[in-house]
């Protein structure tokens, strides 16, 4: 059957000649691409979803951010006469005055000074403290490893200023008004360095970051594997060789990012600083912008609310970067991996003690202290006639304000209703706009679309809370457009706090989405179901576990945290911790701890209940 | 029943990125039992979801009997929900939160069937597959090849013209394959489905199909039926990919130390001055016979004498490895070869059992053709 051409080179078959048409004649024009892209778009509610969402959070927390940056570079009102200029114009009067002027030393420069002192003091103590717990957990036989491994992630679960409470309770001399701390109530009247100030501020910010210490660097601990030691060790290596040249390298970013998020933590830490630092004018950068923001000087408040923001923002982009580093020392072989205990010998009883000391002095001290005074009448007189109940259940007692227990008060009741309504109201918002966020982000496959939704709602945890309470004030305090004045309102609580919320909850959905897959989704696509259905009958029945956690985790942390509401929150509006706070601004001492172990167990169990909800351990996802 | 359409099918992630399939035309008609082979990346998965709808098309339309369901350049797209397919996935991906009586009911309750239809299908399905037993189970009780039906009723049961799967025996154990394997053959009869079925696997591809398509980097290398696919592969990639061992393939030209490839040119000119210098050729190792004395072999086929380095007995039948200096040639045998190694034999494959390749790796065919009439002669 040879045709006349027949060369062999004529001789190709029919696949062969269709693969050698030339492709650029037959590309569909840019409209029609466009067209189709847009029909399979708009066949469902997904990427409609993704752009009203996005264009949520550009409004709830872009646009605060730019809003304060703005406020630090024009007239603020009030000032109008003082700069010869109109209300809203350009002037560098407020960084001058933050930055250049005499009154910078006590506005800016020694509010820092004191921030990076506190922080790396901080810093090292919970490195120190840490490693050791997280070596003795992870790779060691002491005695009650399990329980230890829990135990020691408490302090984290509860507020910072628990800690600080307590420790007033024990060290307050007369610098300070009110009752008396147990040690001068003994007669040994504590020095102020002591009592107020650098020194207790970082203890106690060491003793509540120590968990981050011990999860990041025992997660790494863990993953670690003995196997590397194990070949340095037949290739000859001593073993302070294999400590530092092959464990203490590997180890190396874990520990740096751990120090770099306590540092943020610190940067924006309110609650301890204010209680311990005020009485003896020790400011941070959190109080120093809380004290321009109470005179008023919202000019300054811009420019030192901004500043919190760039070294945050500074801060966590090295983390970023140490965690794509650490992502190089992921050891391959994870089959083969051992994590081999070490043999403490008859040094297993003293480590298990140093353990015990540490829980003691960071969860057990400071509680029992909390306690203890909310039922003595005088402090520190450990007799039966001075104790009673009367702090917490008493009627009539004979003093000006809250006359009754902290329990039969209005107030308090008033505090813990607004608290559920303003942050169950908001975790829930976030929780479902976290797994929104994270259905979009996984979904839409407009990827410009995905990737600003994710970074959008990532900004906040760039911006320390206090900082971003200072931009919802500038933005929302007076009317603008068709929104009212919102300070005082819950309104302005309740967006802050979702907004604030939000890098947890869309980073929960974004994971959540990702490890449900598509499988699942198409399987319902194929069978029929349009969108709502998928959404109804799959996606939301399968994620109710991270929905539920979604919204229980950002309701703790809502419920213990301080900075925002210390800015946003009014008397009408108060919540648990601004109650406590309140106490403690009139002294009533007794009553603000009580509040404030009210806060801890809600705190506490909550992340317990969470726990056994999702049985996991979420103590090992707070670290990050 | 419809048919499946495919026209200049095109799918690339981002304008600038290589196509994971271009250019493919592929009919899918209907009854028919289509397997898309090919290995990993090749496309086929890519295919499979294009036809669900779950992929959008960079370029092409696809016809689902005479209706188009999707075209970039009409700006046509039907959602998957609305194509009346069902798709068995990889991963099964069962409902993790409904039992398997509700995974199997699930698309009949959105189609809003009366309840008593609805229970009889579900029960018909599930006795079909034998999983009524499980009904209350959630999918994570059950064992692989448990879920894999399960998977399976949950489409069949809303009878669709169209069914779809996706490797769906590549997590199951060689023995549930074997019967499940069996299964789809006897489902492809029950329901009278057209199949079209995503595999790696040439045996699966070879066993199951009554079409093989197979692909290669995006494009169509050929389509046929399975002996079509076998006996007369259209290019060089689907000869090396289908069958074990694979073929044996002397190239011509290429070095000049190959004795064998040689002796094959050489010995494909005497058969007919155009097949000089053409490309490679191809010989399947059952289509190779060998024997210890050289009268033996047969006359009028390719054959050469070289050394055993290797019985490899397979379970039945037997791979022999033969050498020498420089070429090596696979066979393989059902006798008890009586050959030591490091003896020489002589090797002959009779000219039809030839595939006779192009420069560019495409098949001859004339060349078929002049190998069978010179046999003939």
């Amino acid at each position: 059957m040879l045709r006349s051409k027949g060369k062999s080179m004529a001789l190709l078959s029919e696949t062969a000649k269709a693969a050698t048409l030339p492709d650029v004649a037959t590309t569909p024009t840019a409209w029609q691409r466009w067209r189709y892209r847009a029909k399979v778009a708009s066949r469902e509610p997904t990427t409609l979803i993704g752009v009203l969402t996005a264009l949520l959070f550009t409004y709830l927390i872009v646009v605060p951010i730019i809003s304060i940056v703005l406020d630090s570079v024009r007239v603020q009102f009030g000032h109008e006469r003082r700069l010869g200029k109109d209300f809203g114009e350009l002037t560098l009067y407020y960084l001058d005055r933050a930055f250049l002027s005499p009154v910078s030393v006590d506005l800016f420069w020694r509010p820092l000074l004191n921030t990076l002192s506190v922080a790396l003091g901080a810093i090292s103590l919970s490195l120190v403290i840490g490693t050791v717990l997280a070596w003795l957990i992870s790779r060691t036989d002491m005695f009650g490893r399990r329980w230890f491994a829990t135990a020691l992630i408490v302090p984290y679960m509860l507020p910072a200023w628990t800690f600080a409470l307590a420790w007033t309770t024990l060290f307050k001399n007369r610098t300070v008004g009110g009752q008396p701390g147990w040690f001068e109530a003994m007669g040994l009247t504590p020095p102020d360095w002591v009592a107020y100030g650098r020194f207790p501020i970082i203890i106690i910010l060491a003793l509540h970051y120590t968990p981050f210490v011990i999860l990041l660097f025992g997660s790494a601990l863990r993953r670690f594997d003995s196997q590397l030691e194990d070949s340095a060790r037949i290739l000859g290596a001593k073993r302070y060789q294999v400590a530092l040249q092959i464990i203490l390298p590997l180890m190396r970013p874990a520990l740096l990012s751990s120090m770099v998020l306590i540092f943020a933590k610190c940067l924006g830490e309110f609650g301890v600083p204010y209680v311990l630092g005020l009485p003896v004018k020790f400011e941070v950068l959190s109080t120093s912008l809380f004290r321009s923001i109470a005179s008023r000087q919202t000019g300054v408040a811009g420019v030192v609310a901004a500043s919190i923001m760039l070294i945050g923002i500074i801060t966590l982009m090295i983390d970023a970067r140490l965690v794509r580093e650490a992502r190089r020392f992921v050891t391959v072989g994870s089959k083969g991996s051992m994590n081999r205990q070490s043999r403490l010998g008859k040094y297993r009883l003293p480590a298990t003690g140093f353990a015990a000391l540490i829980f003691l002095l960071s969860v057990g001290l400071p509680l029992l202290t909390l306690f203890l005074s909310t039922i003595m009448k005088l402090p520190a007189q450990f007799t039966l006639d001075n104790f009673t109940l009367d702090y917490w259940i008493g009627r009539d007692l004979h003093t000006v304000a809250l006359q009754t227990g902290v329990l039969l008060s209005p107030d308090l009741w008033a505090a813990a209703k607004n608290t559920l309504m303003i942050v169950g109201l908001a975790s829930l918002t976030s929780g479902i706009l976290g797994l929104l966020v994270g259905y979009v982000v996984i979904r839409t496959p407009v990827k410009a679309l995905s990737v600003y939704l994710r970074q959008v709602t990532f900004l906040p945890y760039l911006v320390p809370g206090i900082a971003f309470a200072a931009a919802y004030l500038s933005l929302f305090a007076v009317p603008r457009g068709p929104m009212p004045a919102l300070y005082g309102t819950v309104t302005i609580l309740v967006l802050a706090l979702i907004a604030d919320q939000m890098p947890y909850a869309s980073r929960a959905g974004i994971s959540a989405m990702t490890q449900l897959g598509k499988d699942p989704e198409e399987a319902a696509q194929i069978s029929g179901a349009g969108w709502f259905r998928r959404m109804f009958l799959i996606v939301i029945p399968i994620q109710k576990g991270s929905l539920v956690t979604g919204v229980l985790l950002p309701f703790i942390s809502g419920i213990k945290g301080l900075s925002l509401f210390v800015i946003l929150a009014v008397p009408s509006t108060d919540v648990l911790t601004t109650y406590s706070l309140r106490l403690v601004d009139y002294h009533y001492t007794q009553a603000a701890n009580a509040v404030v172990l009210i806060i801890a167990a809600i705190a506490y169990l909550g992340t317990l209940a969470a726990q056994k909800l999702t049985k996991t351990n979420l103590a090992e996802g707070l670290g990050s | 029943m419809p048919s499946i359409n495919l026209s200049g099918a095109q799918k690339n992630y981002g304008v600038n990125s290589a196509n994971a399939v271009s250019n493919l035309d592929l009919e899918i008609r209907d009854g028919e039992f289509m397997c898309l082979l090919g290995p990993s990346g090749c496309g086929k998965t890519t295919t499979l979801r294009m036809i669900a709808g779950l992929e959008n098309l960079s370029d092409g339309e696809i016809r689902i009997g005479e209706r188009l369901v999707d075209s970039v350049r009409s700006g046509v797209f039907i959602p998957p929900e609305k194509r009346e397919m069902g798709l068995v996935f990889q991963s099964y991906a069962l409902w993790p939160h409904l039992t398997i009586e509700r995974n199997t009911d699930f698309g009949l309750r959105l189609r809003k069937l009366p309840k008593a239809e609805r229970e009889a299908r579900v029960e018909k399905v599930m006795q079909a597959l034998d999983i009524a037993k499980y009904r209350d189970r959630y999918p994570s009780q059950l064992s692989g090849g448990q879920q894999q039906r399960v998977a399976l009723a949950r489409m069949l049961a809303v009878n669709p013209g169209v069914l779809l799967l996706d490797e769906p025996l590549s997590n199951l154990d060689a023995r549930l394959r074997l019967e499940m394997r069996a299964e789809l053959k006897r489902i492809h009869k029950e329901f009278k489905t057209t199949i079209v079925f995503v595999t790696h696997d040439q045996w699966e591809a070879m066993t199951l199909a009554t079409t093989i398509a197979v692909m290669n980097e995006g494009t169509l290398q050929q389509m046929g039926t399975p002996n079509d696919i076998y006996d007369r592969p259209a290019n060089r990639f689907v000869a090396e990919f289908v069958g074990s061992p694979p073929i044996n393939i002397l190239t011509f030209g290429s070095s000049a130390a190959s004795q064998l490839s040689l002796a094959a040119e050489a010995y494909l000119g005497a058969r007919h001055p155009s097949l000089r210098g053409i490309g490679s050729v191809g010989i399947r190792p059952e289509a190779i016979g060998y024997s210890v004395k050289c009268e033996d072999v047969p006359a009028g086929g390719f054959s050469g004498e070289m050394t055993v380095t290797g019985v490899l007995p397979t379970g039945g039948s037997w791979i022999l490895e033969l050498r020498n200096d420089s070429d090596t040639l696979f066979l393989t045998t059902n006798a008890l070869p009586r050959v030591e190694t490091g003896s020489k034999v002589s090797f002959f494959a009779p000219p039809e059992a030839l595939h006779v390749f192009d420069k560019g790796g495409q098949r001859l065919t004339e060349a078929d053709a002049l190998l069978r009439k010179n046999t003939l002669n």
